[in-house]
């Protein structure tokens, strides 16, 4: 119960940093940013995703986990396991072009990253602990 | 922990293994629009069919060096934009010229433009271009002719043929543009714009702070960069 409380509780956190982001990105604005690199990442090409704003994916993801955090039983822990660890890969691809292609680091991106590992791991747990149906 | 849980475990890993792929493959092939290329021979075409020309915006309006609109306006508008930036373009061709119509030609406010590398090294020659068309007077033109050029962020669009281009829209001298481009005076005005935006704390564009002395100058926080909104938040700016 604790381990889905938690997922929960990190999964809201991702739906509050991906909505801002989704958010930002319709009313074509600019994210309040201190590391001064949010602008250059949003408008770089790995923001979107086929013309979906990956803001908007990962908010989806986000609800989707929330969902799974809601459920008991093994099927919902599998199913959490999946978006996590999927959430987790994308963004660690996401963190590699941070580094490596835009050369800027985004505080929302990195706050994201730490999120979806935290849930990734939490999910994975959960996984291998979740009672068998009774 | 028994078998099964670890075989389930091991699918959840493959399956999100195969997600991400696919995932990391479809943005692959959406666009090439990396931030570190500045190949110049790349240069792509401007993202849709804007018309060129627009020197009747600012027909019958001051301009000076930087600055539009009556220089005794007691309002200003300090505009922070990269030739890169999307979002600069959007403003700049569907709300400044309503910003244009109802403040600056009424004599209510004169903006200013700060020019600022965000994107990538490929705004740097642009923004030399636009400050070199201050010279003329014509910097606002400028700007604008080469939003109406703009092309995928650092596909190297800005050229020299580019430049051409936009000082033909804008009625500037093309040749004493390209030849002042690299003056010390046009590099003081790079450098003044990145000092001042540091110390205006700006982090993106485009960028807006308003100033009605003695007020203090503020940034105009905006939810949408449309006309509307843009108008409202100014209203409350200058009250």
């Amino acid at each position: 119960m604790r381990v889905r409380a938690a997922i929960a509780a990190l999964a809201l956190a991702g739906i509050a940093v991906a909505g801002y982001l989704t958010a930002v990105h319709y009313a074509h604005t600019s994210p309040i940013c201190t590391t001064g690199g949010c602008e250059k990442v949003q408008h770089s090409s790995f923001a979107e995703l086929a013309g979906v704003p990956v803001a908007l994916l990962g908010l989806l993801a986000y609800i989707a986990i929330l969902a799974t955090a809601a459920v008991r039983g093994v099927g919902a822990s599998l199913a959490g396991a999946v978006l996590g660890l999927s959430g987790a890969a994308f963004s660690g691809y996401l963190l590699w072009a941070q580094f490596a292609r835009i050369h800027v680091i985004c505080q929302w991106c990195v706050g994201n990253d730490a999120i979806i590992a935290a849930v990734a791991g939490l999910c994975v747990v959960r996984l291998l602990r979740e009672p068998p149906p009774a | 922990m028994n078998r099964n849980r670890l075989s389930l475990l091991a699918a959840a890993v493959g399956v999100a293994a195969i997600v991400a792929v696919v995932l990391i493959a479809l943005g692959s092939g959406s666009g090439s629009t990396s931030t570190d290329t500045t190949t110049t021979t790349a240069a792509s075409a401007p993202q849709d069919t804007v018309p060129l020309a627009t020197t009747d915006i600012f027909t019958g309006i001051p301009q000076h060096g930087d600055t539009l609109g009556r220089p005794a306006a007691p309002a200003t508008i300090t505009i922070y934009e990269d030739p890169q930036c999307p979002f600069c373009r959007e403003w700049m061709l569907q709300t400044f010229p309503a910003v244009v119509t109802d403040y600056v030609r009424t004599g209510k406010v004169k903006l200013v433009y700060r020019g600022i590398e965000i994107i990538g090294p490929n705004s740097e020659p642009g923004l030399r271009a636009i400050y070199a068309a201050g010279k003329q007077n014509k910097l606002w033109n400028m700007t604008d002719g080469l939003y109406r050029l703009q092309g995928a962020e650092n596909s190297g669009w800005i050229t020299e043929a580019t430049v051409r281009t936009a000082a033909h829209s804008a009625g500037a001298n093309a040749d004493a543009i390209l030849g002042a481009m690299n003056a010390n005076s046009v590099t003081a005005k790079l450098n003044e714009a990145a000092r001042q935006s540091q110390a205006d704390k700006v982090h993106g564009t485009p960028a807006f702070v308003v100033q009605r002395p003695p007020a203090q100058a503020q940034m105009l926080n905006l939810a949408a960069l449309d006309a509307a909104t843009f108008e409202s938040a100014l209203d409350a700016a200058l009250q």
